[in-house]
């Protein structure tokens, strides 16, 4: 297949999936404030920090609420990482790589498209923001879907699923930033009472609580969830099981020269994070190192696989 | 309730599907009987049904507009056109014909140029022509064939008679809205389609892969892409469509390159890897800037190299255009009679070429009364339609011909055929044509039918999508089964 169609096909499954993230956070994030009392300091704005973004956010936004927040991250088409920009980046990928896919594939891409263009206004109100995102995520999982069960699970279906694991890792990560304010010192004793519900609500954005009540089965502790969400086997979207995925794809994709070391590498410096009674700030420092070598990681696979060789180098 | 066939005219033009308002023609009679046992809310909805599948299949296409360019639904019309089978055979009949003409004639020019010699056709024609390009003579390729892909547009007068207005054999498009017409009309209609004998169409991906296959440098196997400009070309929804349709590699001139052993490649993720067919749909002016446009950054440097030391197949074959110039289709009636020895199944529209004393003057005295269009334009750019111009715009025009006379042809203005078109929940009659593809390889392939377009626009001749077109399903229908 062609470099440049590896490519598209790796940043659309990315933009879906960060479609389909974003989605999921700004619904659990609605949940969670429903069931908090009003005042703790668990607000909208954490929402934009773990996006890192607080910048772009406070230079367009005077207020941090939930209106201004939801819009800015769902809708906002000057934000780069707004559902509808991603969800627009994924649909031009798309359009340049539909002779590798199933109709079906841009036909879900362009109808969630149009969906969102459609009900830019839903989002500012909460009971159409619900069924808005509920409609996403439904669509998100259909695209994912049939291309599962129409696609040859071969080199741009490969693709695909690098970038989608790629992407969830990255997620991941930044949904346990959130986890990471929690250990603040200086919380208080009434978000200390509410902790449980929190830890929750950070499975929950990874569609792992029912897994993790089956897995791990003790009461919920945010040491065992970071574990979890860390490290298991088994979880779709634990950071290690992504990297499983991701060295599955490295190792079956032609020209992969030293790729699967460096998946090796990555794979074994997860294993060693060692989240038991870390501080906040040691959290966050191992989220960062965390989000910086799944960058780089990218790197690999962009130079290996995208930036389009000469001919003299390949003879 | 008021009947959608309300004060329907069919004195305007030949009309394809009426007789009168009240009288539809045989092949029309199912489809008649079935549109009136609907309700007219009916035919609203299966209307708004058939937009928003073509929105969510995202059948688009693209209009340059000085504010950028705008990505628009494909304007369709539900109510199709229909052809009965025994008619369409003699025009199928015509058309392999006429390509098989064109190709004999390609193949002179750029060979013995016997055509030019026995006094057919004036050597200026030739050597004027735009499309002419002498890099290429010389050059065979595969089945003698240069024009593998010709889209042939034909009008009906009112005589009702089929003429051929035109032959576009460099990169004719449309036909990918062909196939998906048909699509949305299954969706729309599915208790119509099951009753009636119509031909299929779907087959077309089929045969244009089985004929770039025949044309290949290599046997067995070959490896087939689709060339695009890219995305920002008005027909990259096609190109997308047909490369997926037949499974092949949508490429774009960065991702192939010429190596010194002049065989083109493609860049993959597992280097480079040979191609055999290369079905662009680039003109020929941004093929190759190391032998035609210098700045063209939509091709291949090299390309042209590979292709005449025979190892890429180019369809169509560069210099093909040379024949789809309108100067050289007043030749092809000829062409007929020259190298097949027989007499041309579908007509030519009279026409009067300005670079000819005699026609000349006829057109400056008639410029009023006929269509005057430049010999190499595409998309109904440039033209002078009289009987629909002011005065003003016939003198500036008038002056535009005498600049250059080489460049124009004047043609009578045909009161082009009729079909009932939805419009505003009432059928009203509109102007089509009709383009078919012709394929031509190892053996020559008819679509069944082809894509008829129409004037949206009340009293409108011009059809081209870009300019307030749209287009309807095209039915052949074998009427002796039914």
């Amino acid at each position: 297949m062609l470099s440049r169609s590896a490519e598209r096909l790796y940043w659309l499954a990315r933009y879906v999936e960060r479609t389909e993230n974003t989605a999921k956070l700004v619904s659990v994030h609605m949940n969670l404030l429903m069931d908090l009392p009003k005042g703790v300091e668990m607000g909208w704005q954490q929402l934009v920090r773990i996006n890192g973004v607080e910048q772009d956010f406070l230079e367009k936004n005077k207020a941090i609420n939930e209106r201004t927040v939801t819009r800015f991250l769902l809708t906002d088409a000057n934000y780069s990482g707004s559902l509808l920009s991603s969800l627009t980046a994924a649909r031009e990928n798309i359009r340049t790589t539909r002779e590798l896919l199933p109709d079906e594939a841009w036909e879900q891409v362009n109808e969630m498209y149009l969906y969102v263009q459609k009900n830019l206004d839903a989002v500012s109100n909460r009971r159409s923001r619900v069924l808005f995102l509920n409609e996403i995520l439904k669509g998100c999982q259909r695209f994912t879907g049939l291309l599962s069960g129409y696609m040859s699970h071969h080199h741009p279906y490969r693709f695909i699923r690098l970038g989608r694991n790629l992407e969830r890792a990255d997620m991941t990560s930044r949904i346990l930033d959130l986890a990471s304010l929690l250990l603040s010192e200086s919380r208080s004793d009434e978000l200390r009472q509410y902790e449980t519900i929190l830890w929750m609500n950070i499975l929950t954005a990874l569609n792992a609580l029912l897994m993790y009540r089956q897995h791990v089965r003790t009461r919920i502790h945010g040491d065992d969830v970071l574990d979890f969400l860390l490290h298991d086997q088994h979880l779709p979207r634990s950071v290690s099981y992504c990297l499983q995925e991701i060295s599955d794809c490295v190792s079956r994709l032609p020209n992969n020269d030293g790729l699967p070391d460096k998946v090796t590498e990555l794979t074994e410096y997860i294993q060693t994070i060692n989240t038991h009674n870390a501080t906040q700030l040691q959290l966050r420092g191992i989220l960062d190192d965390l989000q910086n070598k799944l960058g780089a990681f990218h790197g690999h696979i962009n130079s290996n696989w995208f930036l389009r060789a000469t001919p003299e180098q390949e003879g | 309730m008021k009947s959608i066939w309300e004060n329907y005219k069919t004195d305007v033009a030949y009309d394809e599907l009426m007789y009168s308002e009240f009288q539809p023609r045989p092949m029309s009679h199912s489809l008649c009987q079935y549109l009136n046992s609907l309700k007219k809310e009916d035919i609203d909805k299966r209307k708004i049904a058939a937009e928003l599948a073509i929105m969510e299949m995202g059948i688009t296409f693209t209009v340059y507009t000085d504010e950028g360019n705008i990505d628009r639904a494909w304007p369709f019309d539900i109510i199709p056109r229909i052809i009965d089978s025994k008619e369409w055979n003699v025009i199928e009949k015509g058309l392999k014909q006429r390509l098989t003409a064109l190709n004999h004639f390609i193949s002179d020019v750029y060979g013995e140029q016997q055509f030019i010699k026995d006094g057919k056709i004036p050597s200026e024609t030739i050597n004027s022509s735009k499309n002419f390009r002498k890099e290429c003579v010389g050059m065979k390729p595969k089945h003698n064939v240069w024009a593998n892909i010709c889209g042939t547009d034909l009008v009906r007068d009112k005589d009702g008679i089929m003429y051929v207005l035109e032959d576009n054999l460099r990169v004719p498009s449309g036909v990918s809205y062909m196939l998906e017409n048909r699509v949305i009309t299954k969706r729309v209609f599915p208790e119509l389609l099951q009753d009636i004998n119509i031909l299929p169409i779907d087959d077309y991906p089929a045969q244009l892969q089985d004929m770039l296959s025949s044309i290949a440098p290599v046997e067995g196997n070959p490896q087939i892409v689709v060339l695009t400009p890219g995305i920002y070309n008005s027909a990259y929804f096609e190109h997308a469509y047909l490369a997926q349709q037949m499974g092949a590699q949508l490429v774009e001139g960065s991702d192939l390159v010429v190596k010194a052993d002049n065989c083109v490649y493609m860049r993959t993720i597992e280097g480079l890897e040979k191609v055999d067919v290369i079905y662009r749909r680039i003109d020929d002016d941004f093929l190759d800037p190391e032998v035609f446009r210098k700045d063209s950054a939509l091709g291949v440097p090299g390309l042209m190299r590979a292709w005449k030391a025979g190892n890429v197949a180019l369809a169509n074959a560069p210099g093909a255009g040379v024949a789809d110039d309108k100067v050289v289709y007043a030749y092809v009636p000829e062409m007929i009679r020259y190298y097949l020895n027989e007499e041309p199944i579908l007509p030519n529209v009279p026409t009067y070429l300005c670079s000819n004393k005699d026609h000349f003057d006829y057109v400056m005295e008639h410029l009023a009364e006929l269509v005057v269009k430049p010999a190499n334009e595409s998309g109904g750019y440039g033209m002078l339609v009289g009987p629909h111009s002011t005065a003003k715009e016939v003198e500036a025009f008038r002056k535009v011909i005498q600049a250059d006379p080489r460049n124009y042809i004047g043609q009578p203005t045909l009161a082009i055929s009729t079909a009932p078109t939805l419009c505003k929940g009432k059928l009203e009659p509109r102007h089509i044509d009709l383009r078919p593809f012709i394929l031509q390889g190892e053996k020559t392939f008819v679509t069944a039918g082809g894509l008829t377009r129409v004037a949206l626009k009340k009293g409108s001749l011009v059809v081209n999508s870009s300019q307030g077109g749209g287009s309807k399903d095209t039915w052949i229908i074998n009427m002796e089964n039914s």
